[in-house]
């Protein structure tokens, strides 16, 4: 920097004050492009894409099917049932992790990197860079879930094959109404999924640390789960978060049944409110005095 | 509201648990002026500069920056403010352009070419496709001010800017906000070095624990300055001590290390060394311990020094 006393200080034909606030697209571009830029958030999708067909191939290739678990009985002979066979295997910790790798991260990697101070010091406010987040977040929840989805029927499908699919209440469903119900059923994964990215989201902003924020959802999903499998505990059941998981079994029986549908709709969304609420109240008071 | 104050900062307090990290402090930077606020660490500088950039909300008084406050306006008050806080931090996977670009973007952009004329000025242009990861922390600095050009801002708000610097750094630092304070801006920069503050700025505010110890100018400053000491070592201390006594002006004394300290104005110095060369007594070493404003600093600031002279004194801004 030896020679910048001749340098010319910036002025670029600018005058001073003569600036746009951005709403929330701008805050919500830079965090796209930031986690574009993230190895951690390639990896992930990158996994997604290619773990599915890897257990696809290997569950393919056992001689004895996994008779205990749901779907599990036709699983190497039905690509219909394996894709559910996976998808209650993702639903128990896979999906939150998935989720809380971003969203565990993406208020936490502030305070990590130090930079809370170089954001707020801009022209965008804590609420909008919350937004942004929290939707950037939610995002991706949404496109990983779709990858893993996307991947995990295509491969079964191929490699396995497309025989009607055997019912939970041992109906015969065609080819083409298991695909569409299988889709549905992983579809039906979005709301409690996106219930734990707010909840990770809650995590990264109250501990301010990464780690917490990543695997805090996924040890609470467990936890729920256990909770939700012993006896005597109806009551709480529907308010856990790990319940709308189970929702889509409902669309393999005969008759269907889409009330757990509602229900887990309405335990979601009641996460995401308290979580995000909770997380913006906690964000909007906090005093900066590190990074 | 005063008409051309950058900051008008009104009895502002905070606490943190059971520490007053800054307690009833009141400071006004003129528009166009270099302000200094000057303090040990833990002074409470910082404090109060991540209250302007509303970091941390203070206990009680008002901040008025360019005549707005964060309650009237939020995050508008920013509008034509910049600068950093301690190190300036990025995002280490990404270059330094694609921070740049991406500040950019949450100040709604930037004119087309800024971008490339304050990575010219802060002699980044070649550096800036590398990833900041890789960057040293005089980058980062620069970097930073980049960043805080980017904003083409009228105030400009430097925590400690050449804190971590080499000496090279330092110097280039000072240059550098000497022309941009030269180019019209309302610099505020907090340091603990008085060096730079005499340096650089118009105007100083000291603080001591989160308290105003003085606030004037320099000159003023300079005004209330103890006399300069200067280390003194000879071929003859003894004979030199009694030469002494030619200079009633001077105070010389002996200290431990066999050294003579010799305390007075300027011209009786060299005339005291004149009257040992005369007298045939050569000079081992001749150093000056504190320059005068260091000296006073440190009285200032320092819990065991002379409580008389921290005292607050109205402040006098400096147009420029």
């Amino acid at each position: 920097m030896s020679a910048t006393t001749n340098a010319p200080v910036a002025t670029a034909g600018t005058t001073p004050g003569a600036r746009t606030r951005p709403g929330l697209v701008a805050p919500l571009r830079w965090e796209i492009r930031k986690l574009r830029a993230q190895l951690r958030a390639k990896a992930v999708l990158i996994g997604a894409l290619v773990l599915p067909v890897v257990v696809v191939v290997v569950i393919h290739g056992q001689s004895r099917p996994p008779k205990d678990t749901l779907f599990g009985r036709f699983a190497t002979v039905n690509g219909f049932a394996l894709a559910l066979l996976i998808l209650g295997f993702a639903a128990q910790w896979v999906l939150p992790l998935l989720t809380a790798v971003v969203a565990g991260d993406i208020f936490a990697g502030e305070d990590q990197h130090g930079t809370w101070k170089t954001v707020l010091t801009r022209s965008t406010s804590r609420a909008r860079l919350f937004w942004a987040k929290t939707l950037t977040a939610a995002g991706f929840a949404a496109i990983v879930l779709a990858v893993l989805a996307a991947s995990t029927i295509a491969s079964s499908v191929l490699i396995v094959g497309h025989e009607p699919l055997t019912g939970l209440s041992g109906q015969t469903i065609p080819a083409a109404e298991a695909l569409r119900l299988v889709a549905v059923s992983w579809a039906t994964m979005l709301p409690p999924m996106l219930g734990f990215t707010c909840l990770a989201i809650l995590l990264s902003v109250w501990s301010r640390n990464p780690a917490v924020g990543i695997a805090g959802p996924v040890v609470i999903g467990m936890v729920m789960q256990l909770v939700g499998a012993l006896g005597g505990v109806e009551a709480v059941r529907p308010f856990l978060l790990s319940t709308p998981f189970e929702a889509w079994h409902g669309l393999l029986a005969d008759p269907r049944f889409t009330g757990p549908l509602l229900d887990g709709l309405l335990t979601s969304a009641v996460w995401c409110a308290l979580s995000l609420t909770a997380a913006f109240t906690l964000l909007r008071r906090r005093d900066i005095t590190g990074g | 509201m005063n008409q051309g104050l950058a900051v008008e900062a009104t009895g502002v307090s905070k606490t943190f648990g059971s520490v007053r990290a800054v307690d009833d402090i009141t400071i006004r930077v003129a528009e166009g002026e270099v302000y200094g606020v000057l303090g040990p660490n833990g002074a409470g500088k910082t404090t109060f500069l991540r209250m302007l950039f509303g970091l941390i909300r203070p206990d009680a008084g008002t901040i008025r920056i360019l005549g707005r406050t964060w309650d009237e306006s939020g995050v508008a008050v920013l509008d034509e403010v910049a600068g950093f806080i301690e190190s300036p931090r990025f995002y280490p996977y990404l270059t330094g352009r694609q921070n740049l670009e991406g500040l950019a973007l949450l100040d709604g952009g930037h004119p087309p070419g800024l971008l490339e004329e304050v990575l010219e000025v802060v002699e980044m242009d070649d550096r800036a496709d590398e990833r900041v990861g890789g960057y040293s922390y005089g980058m980062r600095q620069r970097l930073g001010v980049a960043a805080s050009l980017l904003r083409t801002p009228r105030l400009l708000v430097l925590d400690e800017p050449a804190n971590g610097l080499d000496p090279a750094g330092i110097r280039d630092m000072r240059s550098l906000v000497k022309r941009l304070a030269d180019s019209g801006l309302t610099v505020l920069l907090s340091s603990h070095d008085m060096d730079e503050v005499e340096e650089i700025c118009d105007n100083v505010t000291i603080m001591k624990r989160g308290t105003v110890a003085f606030h004037g100018t320099i000159a003023h400053l300079r005004t209330m300055a103890p006399q300069p000491g200067h280390v003194l070592a000879t071929t003859d201390d003894v004979r030199a001590l009694e030469l002494a006594h030619q200079h009633p002006a001077l105070r010389v004394a002996r200290d431990p290390e066999a050294a003579l300290v010799v305390t007075g104005a300027r011209p009786a110095v060299s005339a005291y060394v004149a009257t040992l060369v005369r007298a045939d007594i050569d000079l081992l070493a001749f150093n000056q311990t504190q320059t005068p404003l260091e000296a006073l600093f440190f009285m200032l600031t320092d819990d065991t020094a002379h409580q008389t002279l921290a005292r607050p004194v109205e402040p006098t801004t400096v147009p420029r």
